[in-house]
């Protein structure tokens, strides 16, 4: 009697039909907590760090943003002169010594205090600092354009993996097919081609085809009334060639890594005896061999959260996208520290909780890691 | 095509002459009692207007003139313009073309840019406006006139005159300007030359402005102040804002007079939509950048929308609305501008606005040189080009440190046998077939055909390609041929002349081609580039350069009228001229006292400034120049680049012989105002 209920008990430890919610809430009751702790105690000595890179790096070129600002000046026929650039400098307080600079930065940022003129004026404990070439508050300047990069990137990534996980499986499951080399074609292709390149080729294209080269998201008249459902279709138009460029490419580098992956998988041992044992080849492949072979795309989606608050710089640059990409590049080549520091910072915190949101995915998807405390 | 654009080229470039010039400013008048310069209207100069599509009909005089509007706007648009006598009527185009009277409605699509100015070029109203050939009219203000001695200067206003919101424009908002904005540096633009004059020590000494009425001002001046300095001085584009709305962002800090703290101003400027980190970089935002900054009222043609979202200069998109309250006319009664509102596009990246200009996305674009043909063949009948003629003295400008610590090559460089061993090295043709795919030609620094002080001889002298030449002159400013094949001094130290450059100038592409020759003419140079524009400004303040290519504030221009300080050693400001104009600039204190033909600039521009009288002081100019011609301080290897639109089809009223200048506001001569879409 008792061997029965041990063997009972044996077998739902192994019995993976346990509900999925008792599954999540297992994982979590475990040591999860403690390690997110651990990890989020780890975040303030990394971002210390990281801040302290991203703060003296902006400051490696030559010159700082007076510099560039005059010369942008002089190519508009503005003459300004020395003392000007030091009154200037004075005043935005580049002239002190960079550690100076730097914690005065990284304080305000943490915590502005109730009695300081910019809490009283903004109503804010963090004060990101003032960009130079906006001529704004920083945050400001960020949370313009916050909402569409999300909204884009959020479409673009969609776009990515709805399109390449079914090719790469079926590429997998196919291999050497017609269509598996058609997949390997194009994969190859889209990551060859330089996404900036198939970009102008795109817009040429779609202007010699249709007139209209679809250069930026939006037309005026959105710019002008928003996104509404009238002009809805345009905007979906006009997101044709970005979803194609940026999201070829991407999609092609998923279909090769899971392919390459589940190639992996099909070969292993487990599944010749889930194959003997009569387990479907559906079953087999989409709990079994992808389950698996899907890891490493997991332990990627940590730049995720960072990717959909910058967007993808150049490719945005080519598509004339309002996205964030194009702030902070032009906030470094316009030696804007404060701007271009914030962004950074923002997408390392970004990169440092995406990180952490992928290591836990992993640990649940994989048991492996969780049963040897991995990632602790 | 070449040919073809070379002609264009040539067809564009202005007569600028200024010896015209003064038609209709004051200071030709010689009668004893003030005398006034009106509302005069440009009149048709001496080109001929180009073929219009439709007979444009006559003009009305003002006195019989129906006034109209727009008619998005409600309401009688005398409430909204100036007293009839006051209107001003536009009737012809800056290069004298007769203006066609346009139909309203449509957007002007233009190209965005995040430079400060850029918006301001298609809007910006200015005290007096200039035409082509030099000449000038009262603008914003009805006329101009001053006394006898020139130390006293009435400005009179347009009755009935409104800012953008409706408030009455009138001499307060000038006293406004000048007391709490200028005079305290609030608009940051204090060390403009044209508002004082400078007493025996050298210390500037402030006009006093004084509001007679509502529509009248006197400026008064210690010591004489002529046009040259004053009304025509390229700085003094405006001298007015609207106190009823700035003056509560005036801190005491700022202006004795004001009760608010530097907070509390800050807050008003918040309460209407500005933020700014501190009351500085408010100043220059609302009193000198104002058309940038929504909600201000302005006197332009266009004001900034209100509309969140559309008004950021920075913007993907940003809207200028037509100013309902604009004071000027057609020659049919019609007030403008004609067009609704004017779009700026951003763009991010190099050749998306010719995407957009195909797709009819935009009306206007500037192309580089090598992009016209494709692009005209591609637009056909849908665009035509414009071209903007530069007042630039030559392209890739070399010249050096005649003033440096390094006592050898201060004396080479300011001897007149090495700069011309520097120019004919270099082979002009190959060098205008690499830099710009022979686009333009070989020339000197000199100015260009068809501007003030052209002189044929000038623009080839010294560009003929002879190396034998170059090496015997340069072996007769005393330089020995060493053995490594470059020269050296005669005591035998190694010559190595050090060329800097600014960052983002051509430079980069320029000193390899150019140093080619040198190398072959046995001139050892160096090369250190992307010199930020004030580590650079240090350097010439410590005096430790040699040589720069393409210079920052280059020799020329339209004339000494737009800016002086390019063409005489009077500032720490051009290179060629180095320490000799510190020592003008600080009375002698520091820098090198100009000698010889320096000092005879120095000597011919004090007359020139303290001389009324316009031909005169053209002449003085002239002689100048002929200095500059003899000397040739700075070398030029190939003509000035032109400035090239592509305009839109569907643009009427863009006239074609237009003049690119500080001066003129660069692309605000196009009067934008006066465009309509058909």
């Amino acid at each position: 009697m008792e061997e029965n209920v041990k063997k009972e008990e044996l077998m739902q430890d192994h019995n993976p039909k346990k509900p999925f919610w008792e599954a999540v809430k297992d994982f979590f009751k475990k040591d999860l907590v403690q390690y997110i702790v651990k990890r989020v105690l780890m975040f303030i000595p990394t971002l210390f760090l990281i801040s302290i890179l991203v703060f003296f790096v902006i400051q490696l070129p030559p010159g700082d943003y007076v510099s560039a600002h005059i010369a942008a000046l002089a190519t508009e026929g503005e003459y300004v002169d020395a003392d000007y650039a030091a009154e200037l400098r004075a005043e935005y307080g580049l002239d002190q010594p960079v550690v100076t600079q730097y914690i005065k930065w990284i304080k305000d940022i943490i915590w502005t205090p109730t009695d300081s003129q910019f809490y009283r004026l903004y109503g804010s404990h963090h004060n990101w600092k003032y960009s130079f070439a906006y001529g704004k508050n920083v945050w400001d300047v960020v949370e313009e354009r916050l909402g569409l990069t999300i909204a884009v990137t959020a479409i673009i990534m969609i776009f990515q993996y709805a399109v390449s996980l079914p090719i790469a499986i079926y590429s997998s499951t196919h291999q050497y097919s017609v269509g598996d080399y058609a997949a390997s074609v194009i994969g190859f292709l889209g990551t060859a081609i330089p996404n900036f390149i198939l970009a102008i080729v795109l817009m040429f294209l779609a202007y010699k085809w249709t007139g209209n080269a679809n250069v930026g998201l939006f037309t005026q008249e959105m710019m002008q009334n928003g996104i509404h459902l009238y002009n809805f279709g345009d905007f979906m138009k006009r997101m044709i060639i970005p979803i194609i460029v940026i999201g070829t490419s991407g999609t092609c580098g998923i279909i090769r890594s899971v392919r390459a992956q589940m190639l992996d998988e099909i070969g292993q041992q487990y599944t010749l005896t889930a194959r003997a044992k009569g387990v479907s080849e559906g079953k087999i492949i989409m709990k079994y061999c992808f389950r698996a072979a899907i890891n490493p795309t997991v332990s990627g989606l940590g730049g995720i959260l960072s990717s959909l608050f910058s967007g993808s710089t150049v490719t945005a640059m080519v598509l004339n996208m309002q996205i964030q990409g194009p702030v902070l590049f032009k906030a470094l080549q316009s030696q804007d520290m404060y701007l271009a520091g914030a962004i950074v910072m923002v997408q390392a915190v970004l990169v440092v909780i995406g990180i952490l949101f992928s290591d836990i995915v992993l640990a649940f998807l994989d048991p492996r890691i969780r049963y040897s405390g991995g990632g602790r | 095509m070449k040919k073809r654009l070379l002609a264009l080229l040539l067809a564009g470039t202005m007569v600028v002459s200024l010896a015209a010039c003064g038609g209709k400013g004051n200071e030709d008048q010689k009668d004893p009692s003030p005398t006034p310069t009106t509302a005069a209207q440009p009149t048709e100069g001496t080109k001929q207007p180009e073929a219009t599509p439709e007979p444009t009909p006559t003009p009305v005089p003002v006195d019989t003139m129906k006034f109209s509007g727009p008619p998005t706007i409600s309401g009688d648009v005398t409430e909204r313009i100036p007293v009839a006598s006051d209107v001003f009527v536009e009737q012809v185009s800056a290069s004298g073309e007769k203006l066609e009277i346009g139909v309203y409605g449509g957007k002007l699509n233009l190209m965005g840019s995040s430079s400060s100015w850029n918006a301001s070029r298609p809007i910006l109203e200015s005290i007096i406006h200039y035409n082509t050939d030099g000449t000038y009219y009262a603008n914003v203000i009805k006329e101009f006139s001053h006394s006898d001695d020139y130390k006293v200067w009435t400005f009179k206003l347009r009755e009935g005159m409104k800012w953008s919101d409706g408030a009455p424009f009138t001499a307060d908002d000038i006293v406004f300007w000048y007391e709490q904005c200028h005079l305290t540096n609030f608009d940051t633009k204090k060390s403009w030359t044209a508002l004082y004059t400078p007493d025996a020590d050298g210390n500037p000494v402030y006009a006093t402005l004084t509001k007679v009425n509502d529509y009248e001002v006197t400026w008064t001046f210690a010591s004489p102040k002529y046009p040259a300095d004053f009304i025509e001085n390229g700085d003094f584009k405006w001298c007015w804002a609207p106190k009823h709305y700035l003056e509560d962002l005036i801190p005491q800090s700022v202006y004795s007079g004001s009760t608010l703290s530097d907070e509390q101003a800050l807050a008003n400027a918040q309460a209407k939509g500005l933020s700014y980190a501190t009351v500085k970089d408010m100043g220059k935002a609302v009193a000198y950048y104002f058309w940038n900054v929504p909600g201000i009222p302005t006197l332009n043609s266009y004001v900034l929308s209100t509309k969140a979202g559309v008004n950021d200069v920075k913007g993907s998109l940003c809207i200028f609305d037509r100013n309902a309250y604009f004071w000027k006319v057609d020659a049919q009664g019609q007030q403008l501008p004609y067009c609704d509102e004017i779009d700026f596009i951003m763009t991010s990246a190099v050749g998306q606005e010719q995407l957009m200009f195909l797709s009819g996305e935009l009306d206007m674009i500037e192309v580089g040189m090598q992009d016209i043909s494709t692009m005209l063949t591609n637009a056909g009948s849908k665009a035509y080009l414009r071209t903007f003629s530069s007042t630039n003295w030559g392209s890739y400008q070399v010249t050096f440190n005649y003033t440096c610590k390094d006592e050898k090559l201060a004396a080479l460089f300011a001897n007149k046998d090495f700069r011309q061993a520097m120019s004919i090295s270099v082979d002009r043709t190959q060098v205008s077939g690499l830099l710009s795919d022979g686009f333009l030609e070989p020339g000197q620094a000199c100015p260009g055909e068809g501007n003030f002080g052209y002189d044929a001889d000038w623009e080839t002298k010294w560009t003929t390609y002879d190396v034998a030449t170059a090496k015997k002159l340069l072996e007769g400013c005393g330089l020995v041929m060493g053995s490594d094949g470059f020269y050296d001094f005669a005591d035998g130290t190694d010559l190595v002349i050090n060329f800097y450059a600014y960052v983002d100038s051509t430079a980069d592409s320029a000193y390899p081609v150019l140093e080619q020759y040198w190398k072959a003419a046995g001139i050892k140079t160096a090369y250190k580039g992307d010199y930020a524009l004030d580590a650079f400004d240090q350097e010439i303040d410590n005096n430790t350069w040699y040589a720069v290519i393409i210079p920052h504030t280059a020799i020329g221009g339209l004339s000494l009228r737009s800016r002086v300080a390019p063409f005489v050693p009077i500032a720490q400001a051009a290179e060629w001229y180095g320490e000799y104009g510190t020592y003008y600039g600080t009375n002698g204190a520091n820098g090198v006292k100009p000698t010889g033909a320096m000092a005879d600039l120095v000597t011919l521009y004090e007359q020139w400034n303290s001389t009324p009288d316009t031909e005169a002081r053209d002449e003085i100019a002239l002689k100048i120049y002929d200095i500059h011609k003899e000397n040739l301080w700075t070398i030029a290897y190939l003509k000035a680049a032109g400035n090239y639109n592509l305009v839109s089809s569907a643009i009427h009223n863009w006239s074609d012989n237009l003049v690119s200048d500080d001066l003129y506001q660069y692309g605000n001569i196009v009067h934008y105002w006066t465009l309509f879409k058909k």
